[in-house]
């Protein structure tokens, strides 16, 4: 590196962007693209900066492919940061195995967590599953760690593993103390009051009650046959039913959880799961046929038996019965229930899940999306519909040392 | 040209460091003691058992040179002219490559300047900072020594470091030492005698390499 280089990432480092920048203005070599680059998104000036360090990248020479994929992995830190995960993470997977094949773990580790958090982003689990292994595997600086920690606990919570994340956020908190990120401190402590706030309603045989994560999460490893309202299936212990797709049979099952152990009238069910308040003979034999299909898909978690009314749910083997609702009445709080998920979801399934019309769910997530309880990724047919993200990261975490001189 | 030219790996022979947080820059030998520009700081280190033995809170962000009273620090875009004994700046001159400058050597009664991507060895007069004459190299230039009539530089593109000998009338390569994979050049200097000083960049080091005879 030459003498500019040095002096303005020495500035970078202390923690002067402005320094850095007056040292390397004028400059278009490649190093002091990538260094105004950094200086640039550390002053908060995104889309400059990304345009910097997209610059820098394409003008490294093709030797120099550690200062080539320090720029890529800075650059995918900035769009994640503009909220623009822009197309597939290729250039950022091919930078983070270049410089581990190279020794600077570091910066590779980095590189992984971005794209773990752009998978977050997108409802990509899997993906993020298999980026956060990847940073597991290298020996990540203190600061790097505790986002690792933050990201495998928002994975944990979206899965309902409360015990996983709650153990994630005490490394999260160590890592974050070591490395005295007061932001970072902040986001630990946020995503720890989220497992402490109400996350749904269960009603039983003792009435309704408010749980926590954790109260969820123990419901559903207990005997009890639990209809799932938030997640539209039925659980009981490992057996998982779902039924997102089916809204006639989800309300079927949804009535006779709420009436049982006494049975439901033809009626009511009629009314419930088809909507019709008159009932007629067709009615009926839509409702048998109906019931016939829930029974063959709950078998063996559950009997459905006729009463001379109506009917009436049998949990196999003597098992209680649960009904879990959203923490909150109301169309808007069953979407946010089903997007808690954390998958990408379209807003077509999210309408055949509720069984409400399409219009209605838009309706709905426009009105989620205003007040920032929902995020929509991608344009028309390919918009999906996603929770916002539990914790913030909306820190820059670029290291001024991403890209000190050698 | 260097296809022929006579290449062999580089023996290192001892390692200096690691310098506590900063990159290594350039790197000079005073007769006793190498000295090395650790980015805000100049610290002269006693190479035979390592210690640090003096620290001059001088800028460094570059090469290094001794002419054998005074050193020559590369800082920015300027070469400071620095009393060893009490690290005040007697004079300051323009660096030829404006801060685009990464090695530095003395002799006879010149500095010589890489510039680092312009892959250039300038001559200056040490006293206005004109160019007397200017070297063209193939590589990166990231150090320059002369020792015995022999002029060197060290190169670092990518993840190629080597020590090269130049022929100061064409910049033909004339001799290549290799330094391993991993390791690169960021400051060179002969000891006068059997050993270069080469700094390690960002490994926070300075190493010691046997320089080949004949």
């Amino acid at each position: 590196m030459d003498a500019l280089i040095a002096a303005a990432a020495r500035a970078l480092s202390a923690g002067d962007p402005l320094a850095a920048l007056q040292r390397v203005a004028l400059r278009d070599d490649p190093p002091a693209l990538a260094l105004r680059g950094i200086a640039m998104a550390q002053l908060g000036e995104l889309v400059r900066a990304r345009e910097l360090l997209r610059r820098a990248a394409r003008a490294f020479g093709a030797r120099e492919t550690v200062a080539r994929s320090r720029c890529v992995v800075a650059e995918a830190e900035v769009a994640l940061a503009l909220r623009e995960p822009g197309g597939p993470p290729r250039a950022l997977l091919a930078a983070c195995a270049a410089l581990r094949v190279r020794g600077d773990t570091a910066n590779a580790g980095q590189g992984h967590l971005i794209a773990a958090r752009r998978a977050l982003l997108l409802g990509q689990l899997g993906e993020v599953r298999e980026q956060l292994s990847q940073a597991r595997a290298l020996d990540l600086p203190p600061l790097a760690s505790a986002v690792m920690e933050l990201v495998a606990a928002e994975l944990a919570l979206r899965s309902l593993h409360t015990r996983a994340a709650r153990e994630a956020l005490i490394r999260a908190h160590a890592a974050a103390q070591v490395a005295a990120v007061p932001a970072l401190l902040a986001e630990v402590r946020a995503l720890a009051a989220e497992l402490d706030r109400p996350a749904a309603r269960c009603v039983d045989a003792r009435g309704e009650q408010a749980l926590r994560l954790d109260g969820v999460e123990a419901l559903l490893a207990s005997r009890a046959l639990v209809v799932d309202a938030c997640r539209h299936g039925l659980s009981a212990g490992a057996a998982w039913r779902p039924l997102a797709g089916r809204p006639v049979l989800f309300a079927l099952a949804q009535t006779l959880a709420e009436a049982w152990p006494a049975d439901v009238p033809r009626e009511a069910l009629i009314a419930r799961a088809f909507r019709q308040r008159v009932t007629d003979e067709t009615h009926r034999a839509r409702l048998r046929v109906e019931i016939g299909r829930l029974r063959a898909l709950i078998a063996p978690v559950a009997g459905i038996a006729a009463t001379p009314r109506g009917f009436v749910l049998r949990p196999e083997g003597d098992r209680p019965v649960a009904l879990l609702l959203p923490p909150l009445a109301g169309e808007g709080a069953a979407l946010q229930a089903l997007l808690a998920d954390g998958a990408a979801w379209s807003s077509a399934a999210l309408a055949q899940a509720l069984g409400a019309s399409q219009r209605t769910v838009q309706r709905a997530l426009a009105a989620l999306e205003a007040q920032g309880r929902a995020r929509a990724v991608g344009r028309s047919r390919a918009r999906r519909w996603l929770a916002p993200p539990l914790s913030g990261f909306t820190t820059i975490l670029l290291l001024p040392a991403a890209l000190s001189p050698d | 040209m260097s296809r022929n030219t006579p290449t062999q790996p580089a023996q290192i022979v001892r390692e200096y460091g690691p310098f506590d947080g900063t990159a290594v820059h350039g790197v000079t030998h005073d007769g006793r003691h190498v000295w090395a520009a650790l980015g805000p700081c100049l610290v002269a280190i006693d190479p035979a058992s390592g210690e640090t033995v003096r620290t001059l809170a001088r800028p460094g962000d570059a090469g290094t040179a001794f002419d054998g009273r005074h050193l020559y620090q590369i800082a920015e875009a300027r070469i400071d002219k620095i009393d060893p004994a009490d690290g005040r700046v007697l004079a300051s001159i323009p660096a030829p490559g404006q801060g685009a400058d990464s090695g530095m050597a003395w002799a006879e009664g010149s500095l010589w300047v890489g510039q680092y991507r312009e892959r250039k060895i300038h001559q200056i007069d040490p006293e206005t900072g004109a160019i007397l004459r200017t070297i063209e190299s193939d590589r990166f230039v990231t150090g320059v020594t002369w020792v015995d009539g022999e002029l060197w530089h060290g190169t670092w593109e990518g993840d190629d470091s080597e020590l090269r000998r130049l022929d100061p009338a064409d910049g033909a390569v004339l001799q290549r030492l290799q330094m391993p994979a991993g390791m690169g050049v960021s400051g060179l200097e002969s000891d006068g005698g059997d050993l270069f000083y080469c700094g390690g960049g960002g490994s926070q080091r300075v190493r010691a390499v046997r320089r080949p005879r004949g």
